[in-house]
């Protein structure tokens, strides 16, 4: 069988990144009114990216130490930190984190290589290595963990995604460490929790989390549209509970700093990510014993609020209040007028919420597609934000790259790396007036930084450097 | 006397699907504990939260949103204690009030002006342990009571259009000027500067245009299309994100700075930032990331099968009665060489002999059709049975009632009994992370528009209750 179109044959050398040039800002505002034009420019102003360097970083003086492995959660929530403006020292055991050897289908030839020793990294983990720093530390031996009890005395924040109880038992568990360092905010990642009935149940990589949260049984198209139960393209639940992970450290930190003088624990698991955003599942399941059926690219509780297909791909649409339900259909109806007419007919399409039930969105959707179908997405896209309804395509990846908003705002940007050249990556979305993220390296290598750490933090001597090295315990 | 024998819980159990025992599940509640599960029960014991501090108390936090991704932003803020203030037009209050799945469930009343009309339950979740009071940003006198609040306030969160408060004088410049301290906070769509800022949004169209919808879901050879996920993600994690950096500020503003400052969130560009190694991947080799299912492009076996037969074949609910789905994990090389014994097809080890060779797409073609072969005749506890005595990974696809009765889940206060002071009982999910000291909590999950009006309006406005009958006559309040 041939691989996905997508995938062959890949391009080589430079990268095609941009095809068009970012607009200037003469094009995006050149146009307009002095006055239409002076609050996006304040703005503007006071938030572009580019600018970040001249400003402060939030959490400059706090430092982290991810020893978690192998899972994206854990260092998704470093990432976050590091972004922020955290020191964040990754720990790994000696050979590299098993996430570093990832590659989509196995393709070598996709992963990165440093310019120092060319080591191959995987996409995936040095898109989440970012800002931070590489140290290796075997914990599996006694040696490695003595270090990791020193390191404590040094750090705010510890990350550990060791099996339940694992750490503890090393003697490196938050009982222990918060003797050696009581201002230490310790923080356990993981799927499912250290504790109750699951703690033991194995499974570190999402979509574990999906399965066991019930996202997974409520994406994709309804059994009786040909879908299946669908988990994300992402590991999505790892991103929120590594998200959530970072807003419990960040409020430790402050309880910390004005109050306690203690740090604490904090536990975060992917699955209670998900389960907390979960909208409204369990109170209806608790009303009436309802399960949230899948519901396909429609959503159960707005109508119009969908993706359906058009023209040249998929289309979104969205209205989800009277105001904009009648600007939809006034659009609809330049075209096709006996659409719009046949929906101002139907007196149950008149209130917002009586438009919900299945029939009447089979019926909205159905009507929508009539003129859907002749209009490509940049064409209905075009029509609808001219009455200023939310609207857009469905954009593939290469789309998302060259969208000329998103390029401009630096939103997608090619980092030029010292140790890996140039990468085309998403920037952080937390643009501030005074403490934005930002982006400072890629990634490091393995051990890269175990020169500067050691000896910055432990005073580590060559004899040191040499003993541990050779015992691979650093 | 004799020590009184207390009577053990029963343990929460499901009603066991086709009569088997769930096996590989857990154990019961409590049982075989050991001692550092003993200490983590204790430490983040649910029932114990009520008797520990916040760590934002005696912070205030003025939310003027509307749908998800605003208003999650503050209900984050406000589980860890700071007093959120929720403002929303009169009467007919924020548009996701008006939001259910499938016009069906609805908590009573919608205000106290409505009592017949009930808040949809799109609402829920998105505004715990909030005060709710009412107000039409846009009149002149709505303006002075927005700068009384903004002057007590520490954090503000807003997604209106970028601009809108501005122009009604009610934006960061001119709140800047009356509490420097203030930290605003504005989410929404696209970002109020560059060529899309006009562009409304939406989660969904987040998901769209950030790049997520178009790698979720089935491949376009098997029939699938892009998906969306279930969730609001772009907007419910968005806030989590906004939540996040506005604790950051609160911490600089707190420890450092003393000064407030403006975030923006769009939530276009928090998709984009999930999208893993498909910029990179484009970048460096102009190769577009596609959709692979539910599958996983980086490790294999690490996906999702169909087992033929349904766990509750005499269900009359159809959610139960389709056929069950399991993620089966088993990448590493002795995973892999157990898994195709349990399954009976040893060749496939020497045919897939490394797992660079099991990635590859072909091989998961292979292996997977396999797979589902297998179970065609099982259901999805049968292969984990199977497979777990194989000590195989495994995780059945559960659904909304299997984890909502799951005991791990309501042991761990994840999804618990909420005794709302307005609405009674209803099954709430808990917060997305737990904390030994100061821990998050759901005190209550919403109320009526305009609930707060009194005591809001009367603490923080000094208004009195004619005045109040006055404001509220006029429809600004």
């Amino acid at each position: 069988m041939a691989e996905p179109e997508t995938l062959k044959g890949g391009r080589r050398g430079r990268p095609p990144w941009p095809a068009t040039p970012p607009p200037t800002a003469e094009e995006v505002y050149g146009s307009l009114s002095e006055q239409a034009r002076e609050y996006p420019k304040f703005l503007e102003s006071i938030v572009h990216p580019d600018k970040a360097f001249n400003k402060p970083e939030a959490l400059d003086r706090v430092r982290v130490l991810d020893c978690s492995t192998g899972m994206i959660i854990g260092h998704w929530a470093s990432s976050m930190l590091a972004e922020l403006g955290g020191e964040v020292i990754q720990v790994e055991p000696p050979g590299g984190d098993p996430l570093r050897r990832l590659t989509p289908f196995g393709r070598k030839e996709y992963m990165a290589r440093d310019k120092q020793r060319g080591e191959p990294v995987g996409l995936h983990f040095l898109h989440e290595m970012r800002n931070k720093l590489a140290i290796t530390l075997d914990l599996e031996k006694k040696e490695g963990r003595d270090i990791l009890k020193k390191l404590a005395a040094h750090v705010d924040v510890i990350i550990e995604n060791g099996t339940p109880g694992q750490w503890d038992k090393w003697g490196i568990g938050y009982r222990q460490l918060s003797k050696l360092n009581p201002r230490l905010v310790y923080c356990w990642v993981g799927q499912r929790g250290q504790w109750g009935p699951l703690k033991d149940k194995p499974g570190m990589r999402d979509p574990v989390a999906q399965c066991a949260s019930g996202f997974v049984h409520g994406t994709g198209d309804p059994k009786e549209f040909g879908g299946r139960p669908t988990r994300s393209g992402m590991w999505v639940a790892d991103h929120v509970g590594g998200t959530a992970a970072a807003m419990g450290i960040v409020a430790a930190l402050l309880h910390r700093e004005r109050t306690s003088g203690k740090g604490q624990f904090i536990e975060a698991t992917a699955a209670e990510g998900i389960i907390r955003i979960l909208d409204y599942n369990w109170v209806w399941h608790g009303m009436d014993g309802s399960i949230r059926p899948r519901y396909g690219n429609w959503d159960l509780a707005i109508n119009i609020y969908a993706v359906n297909p058009c023209k040249d791909g998929y289309m979104m649409v969205g209205g989800g209040h009277d105001r904009l339900w009648y600007r939809i259909w006034k659009t609809v109806g330049d075209e096709v007028p006996q659409v719009e007419e046949e929906i101002l007919a139907d007196t149950n399409l008149r209130n917002i919420s009586e438009r919900l039930p299945h029939t009447r969105q089979v019926k909205t959707y159905t009507l929508l597609c009539e003129w859907l179908k002749d209009n490509t997405r940049a064409e209905a896209e075009r029509k609808l934000v001219r009455q200023e309804v939310a609207s857009g395509g469905v954009l593939a990846v290469h789309e998302v790259a060259e969208y000329p908003h998103f390029k401009y705002r630096r939103q997608v940007q090619e980092f030029d790396d010292q140790l890996y050249g140039k990468v085309l990556v998403a920037s952080s979305p937390n643009l501030a007036e005074k403490i934005p993220a930002r982006l400072k390296w890629i990634g490091r290598p393995v051990g890269h930084d175990n020169e500067e750490v050691y000896r910055r933090l432990l005073g580590f001597t060559r004899d040191d450097f040499d003993r541990l090295g050779e015992r691979r315990v650093i | 006397m004799a020590a009184k024998r207390t009577r053990k819980r029963k343990p929460l159990t499901l009603p066991l699907p086709s009569g088997e025992r769930r096996r590989g599940e857990g154990r019961r509640v409590g049982q075989g504990e050991g001692d550092f599960e003993r200490y983590c029960r204790q430490t983040f014991n649910p029932a114990a939260v009520f008797g520990k501090p916040e760590v934002l108390k005696g912070y205030r936090v003025l939310s003027c949103t509307q749908y998800i991704l605003g208003p999650s932003c503050a209900a984050y803020l406000g589980e860890l204690g700071a007093e959120v203030i929720k403002i929303e037009l009169p009467r007919r209050g924020e548009p996701m009030r008006h939001s259910t799945p499938g016009n069906e469930g609805f908590l009573y009343p919608l205000s106290r002006w409505v009592p017949q009309s009930g808040t949809g339950l799109g609402f829920f979740g998105a505004n715990f342990n909030e005060y709710f009071i009412s107000m039409d940003f846009h009149r002149p006198e709505a303006r002075e009571l927005i700068y009384k609040l903004a002057a007590k306030a520490d954090i503000m969160v807003e997604n209106y259009r970028p601009g809108t408060f501005d122009r009604w004088g009610i934006g960061y410049r001119q709140l800047r000027e009356i509490n420097p301290r203030l930290i605003y906070v504005w989410t929404g769509g696209f970002g109020g500067w560059g060529p899309g800022r006009v562009r409304a949004s939406y989660d969904i169209l987040g998901q769209a245009q950030g790049g997520a919808f178009s790698i979720t879901g089935q491949p376009e050879e098997m029939g699938g299309s892009p998906s969306k996920h279930t969730i609001w993600l772009a907007d419910y994690w968005g806030g989590m994100m906004g939540a996040l950096h506005a604790l950051s500020a609160l911490y600089w503003r707190d420890t450092v700075s003393g000064q407030g400052t403006f975030l923006e969130y769009s939530q276009v560009h928090g998709v984009s930032r999930q999208l893993e190694y498909a910029l990179p991947l484009y970048g460096r080799h102009g190769i577009i990331r596609e959709r692979w299912g539910n599958w996983d492009t980086q490790l294999c076996v690490h996906g999702i099968i169909k087992c033929g037969k349904s766990s509750y074949p005499k269900s009359d609910n159809p959610q139960e009665q389709e056929e069950g789905y399991i993620l089966i994990s088993a990448y590493e090389d002795g995973d892999f060489a157990r898994l195709t014994k349990a399954i009976g097809q040893e060749k496939m080890v020497r045919l897939y002999k490394s797992h660079d060779v099991r990635v590859r797409p072909e091989s998961q073609r292979e292996i997977y059709a396999a797979l589902e072969a297998w179970a065609k005749d099982k259901t999805k506890e049968q292969v984990a049975q199977i497979l777990d005595r194989a000590r195989i990974i495994t995780q059945p696809v559960w659904n909304a009632k299997e984890v909502a009765s799951h005991p791990h889940w309501r042991d761990r206060g994840s999804i618990f009994w909420l005794d709302d002071p307005t609405y009674g009982d209803l099954l709430s999910q808990g917060p997305a992370y737990k904390m030994s000291d100061t821990p998050p909590r759901v005190k209550w999950a919403l109320k009526p528009i305009g609930a707060d009006n009194e005591f809001i309006y009367g603490k923080l406005c000094g208004l009195s209750a004619e005045e109040l009958k006055r404001l509220e006559a006029e429809e600004i309040i």
